[in-house]
C-alpha cells in the first residue's frame, strides 16, 4: 500500500494521467521539503508557545533575571524638519547608538520632553529625552536566552488593541515575513498532507476519524462555545 | 521487526497529522490576522444589552480580589446567564461599580454591577470567527496566570494548546524519521535542514545581538 512517505512511480495504474502522477509526486516531496526547512521555526514557535503559556514555569523565567543598566547621553535636540515624533525618536536613537522597534507607550504633553521605549529580542529601552538639558537617559533591561525565545514568538512590532504602534525597523519586518512564511508552510503542509492522505484509500476512515475528531474539538472552541452559551 | 516500525511511525504521522491539522490551521492562519493587526469581519457584529436587577454579590466583596473575587462572583455571573472565562474586573470604588469582562471565543460581554443597588448592565458582543481564533490563539497567554482559566472549557483549551505543542514535537521527528528513510532525499533534506537553520538562527541573531 503506498503511504505518505512513500515514493511512488512504477506501481502506478496506467490511467492516471500523467500531470496527476507528477502533481503527487511533487505534493509529496514538497510536504517533506517545506517541513524540512522549516523545522527549525516550527520548534521555536512550538516551544515559545508553551512557555508563553505557562509563565508559572520557573527554569524559563527572564524578567525577574534581567540586566539592568542605566546610563545618560548628551543628544543635539533633531532639527525643525524632523516634526513627527517617529522622526524625532529615530533621530534620538541614531545619537545614542540604539537599534529596534520603537515603542509608543505614553502620550507627549510637553515638547521638552520625550519618553519612548525601543524593543528587540533579549533588551528592552527605556528612553526619557530632556531637550532642555539636552540629555537622554537610557534605562536598559538585557533578559536571558529564554526571554529572547518568548519575545520571538510575539515581535510583530503592532498590537492588536494599540493602532498608534507601528513597524518601523527594517528587521521587524523581516522577522514577520519570517512568520508569514513559516504559518503559510504550515497551511500548505496542511493542504498537502490532506491531499496524501486522500489517495490512499485504505487510510480514508481511519484520517476521516482522526481528522473529524480534530475538527469537531477545535469547532467546539471556534463556533460551539458561543452556540451553546 | 524494521519495518514494522517503520508502519507503525507512518501510520501515527499520518493519523496524529491529520488531527491536529484544524489546530495547525488556527494557529497559522491567525499569525497574518497577529501579525497586520487586521481582522476580518466573518460574520456580523452585533450587539445585546440587557439589565438583570438583584445581581448576586459576594458579601465580603471589599476583602477579595483576584482569583478569589473572580470564584465569588461565579454564581451571580452564572444566575444572570452569563458564562465565561471572565477576565480582569475593575472595581471602580468611586462609582461603587464592579466591571466585570466575560470572554467566550467570538463573545466579549461586559457586566457592570452597582454595588449600591446590585443592578447589572449586561452587554454581549458577537465579535465573529476571526476574534474567537485569536482568542484562542492568544489563550491563555503570558499574562495574569493567577487569573486565567477560570472556566473549564478553556482550562480545556491550554490543554489542547500545550497537545498541540507535543503532537508537533511529534510529527516533526516522525516526519525527520519517515524523510530519512528515502534515501534519494537525503542531501537535498540536509540542505534543507541546514538552510532553515542558519535562516532561524540568522534572524534570531540579527534581532537579539
Amino acid at each position: 500500500m503506498p503511504s505518505a512517505a512513500e515514493p511512488t512511480g512504477p506501481g502506478k495504474p496506467a490511467n492516471v494521467p500523467r500531470f496527476w502522477g507528477r502533481f503527487e509526486r511533487w505534493n509529496r516531496k514538497l510536504h517533506f521539503y517545506a517541513g524540512l526547512f522549516l523545522l527549525w521555526f516550527m520548534w521555536l514557535f512550538a516551544g515559545s508557545g508553551l512557555l508563553l503559556n505557562h509563565p508559572n514555569w520557573s527554569f524559563a523565567e527572564s524578567w525577574n533575571n534581567r540586566q539592568e543598566t542605566n546610563y545618560e547621553r548628551e543628544v543635539t535636540a533633531p532639527g525643525p524638519e524632523l516634526k513627527d515624533d517617529l522622526a524625532q525618536a529615530r533621530e534620538i536613537l541614531r545619537q545614542a547608538g540604539i537599534e529596534g522597534e520603537i515603542l509608543w507607550t505614553t502620550t507627549r504633553t510637553d515638547p521638552n520632553l520625550f519618553d519612548f521605549q525601543v524593543r528587540r529580542p533579549g533588551h528592552f529601552f527605556f528612553i526619557k529625552v530632556d531637550f532642555l538639558r539636552k540629555r537622554v537617559s537610557v534605562r536598559q533591561s538585557d533578559v536571558n536566552l529564554w526571554g529572547v525565545v518568548k519575545v520571538l514568538h510575539t515581535f510583530t512590532g503592532v498590537q492588536m488593541d494599540d493602532p498608534r504602534n507601528s513597524r518601523d525597523w527594517p528587521l521587524t519586518s523581516l522577522w514577520v515575513v519570517a512568520m508569514d512564511g513559516v504559518a503559510a508552510g504550515l497551511i500548505f503542509m496542511v493542504l498537502s498532507s490532506l491531499y496524501m492522505w486522500f489517495r490512499l484509500p485504505g487510510k480514508r476512515l481511519g484520517g476521516a476519524v482522526a481528522l473529524g475528531l480534530g475538527l469537531l474539538i477545535c469547532g467546539l472552541f471556534c463556533f460551539g462555545l458561543r452556540w451553546l452559551y | 521487526m524494521r519495518a514494522g516500525f517503520f508502519r507503525l511511525i507512518r501510520d501515527l504521522h499520518l493519523y496524529i497529522g491529520l488531527f491536529i491539522s484544524p489546530f495547525v490551521i488556527l494557529f497559522s492562519v491567525t499569525v497574518f490576522f497577529l501579525a497586520y493587526s487586521w481582522l476580518p469581519r466573518i460574520g456580523s457584529e452585533t450587539s445585546n444589552t440587557r439589565i438583570v436587577s438583584a445581581f448576586l454579590l459576594p458579601e465580603n466583596l471589599a476583602s477579595l480580589s483576584g482569583r478569589a473575587l473572580i470564584d465569588a462572583l461565579k454564581p451571580g455571573l452564572e444566575r444572570a446567564g452569563v458564562q465565561g472565562e471572565v477576565g480582569f474586573v475593575r472595581h471602580l470604588i468611586k462609582e461603587e461599580k464592579l466591571i466585570i469582562p466575560v470572554i467566550i471565543p467570538g463573545r466579549v460581554t461586559t457586566v457592570s454591577v452597582s454595588i449600591t443597588n446590585r443592578e447589572a448592565t449586561i452587554v454581549a458582543r458577537e465579535t465573529g470567527l476571526a476574534e474567537a481564533m485569536v482568542t484562542l490563539h492568544q489563550s491563555p497567554g503570558p499574562h495574569g496566570p493567577a487569573i486565567r482559566m477560570n472556566w473549564v472549557y478553556m482550562m480545556v483549551w491550554r490543554w489542547m494548546a500545550d497537545a498541540t505543542v507535543y503532537l508537533i514535537l511529534f510529527i516533526s521527528l516522525s516526519g525527520v524519521y519517515l524523510w530519512y528513510a528515502l534515501r534519494a532525499e537525503r542531501s537535498v533534506g540536509f540542505f534543507l535542514l541546514f538552510a532553515g537553520a542558519l535562516s532561524l538562527f540568522g534572524l534570531a541573531y540579527a534581532l537579539s545581538r
